[in-house]
């Protein structure tokens, strides 16, 4: 999707504001930022330090659920091993 | 372990999060190869706060054993764009299925782990394939802390938004200082021009 503000500096405060409240719980994605005008990712982490919250952590849920499940226990499985070797 | 596992880095936002936060290293725990598509590279690396993009640069090259950039179709595209002064938003997702469907169709075995931002993450449609699996920045930091390779993942998050609002603020300053002595040089110029006098 094409630009459609110049930054996320473009916005005005509030409303940049609400974005990145969206954004830390959940709400708003990070794709969606982007696409209301957000240039780059160190402007939402910026944001998000200005007014005292730092990015979300997805929870355990959605479609892609057992991907993550089996990609976390992948991680563990490398970590241990890793660490034995 | 069976097959070869790689890390896929699919988006901008985990590099840029771990570089602010001085954490690019945890990439590296998992002792597997880390593949950087050239597109989420490119994206990452030429953002106009080069705090971030610097760390990523430096820690590219010291671990180019370990971490590789993979070129990419999209890659090309993304050069043109550039050159063209459109918008190279998002094509790094799109490089990188490119660079998991070359590494899956190389091996058989093959096994990928994509890195993903933890926002986009929830909303992505359910991955089929039983070789590839999801992990998004959260997750694998959580893994980390469960692990005790790292004190707190919430930490880590903090430490890159202070950083980010840090590197904000650096920047409008020197944005500032440039207007500041870009005025005073006008100033400097208007006292000897005999024009204005």
């Amino acid at each position: 999707m094409e630009q459609t503000k110049a930054t996320g500096e473009a916005l005005g405060t509030q409303e940049r504001e609400e974005l990145l409240r969206g954004y830390a719980s959940g709400t708003i994605s990070w794709r969606e930022l982007r696409q209301r005008g957000f240039a780059d990712y160190v402007e939402v982490l910026a944001g998000l330090g200005e007014i005292g919250l730092r990015p979300p952590m997805a929870p355990m849920e959605g479609p892609s659920r057992s991907a993550r499940e089996r990609g976390r226990a992948l991680l563990r499985r490398l970590l241990r091993e890793a660490a034995k070797s | 372990m069976s097959g070869p596992f790689h890390l896929i880095v699919t988006d901008t936002s985990p590099l840029i999060t771990l570089a602010l936060a001085e954490a690019l290293d945890v990439l590296l725990r998992p002792s597997i190869p880390v593949s950087i598509p050239d597109a989420v590279y490119i994206e990452a690396t030429r953002i106009r706060t080069a705090a971030g993009a610097s760390r990523i640069v430096e820690w590219m090259n010291d671990h180019l054993d370990r971490v590789r950039i993979v070129p990419t179709e999209v890659g090309v595209d993304q050069q043109r764009r550039i050159e063209e002064g459109r918008t190279i938003r998002a094509l790094g997702e799109q490089a990188a299925l490119e660079v998991l469907e070359r590494f899956m169709s190389s091996n058989p075995q093959a096994e990928a782990l994509l890195l993903f931002e933890d926002s986009d993450i929830a909303r992505r449609r359910a991955i089929v394939d039983e070789r590839v699996s999801l992990i998004s920045t959260g997750d694998f930091l959580r893994e980390l802390e469960a692990a005790r390779l790292i004190q707190s993942a919430d930490y880590i998050l903090e430490q890159a938004a202070r950083s980010g609002r840090n590197v904000e603020r650096q920047h409008q300053v020197t944005s500032d200082g440039d207007t500041r002595s870009r005025f005073r040089r006008q100033l400097q110029r208007t006292d000897d021009d005999p024009r204005t006098q």
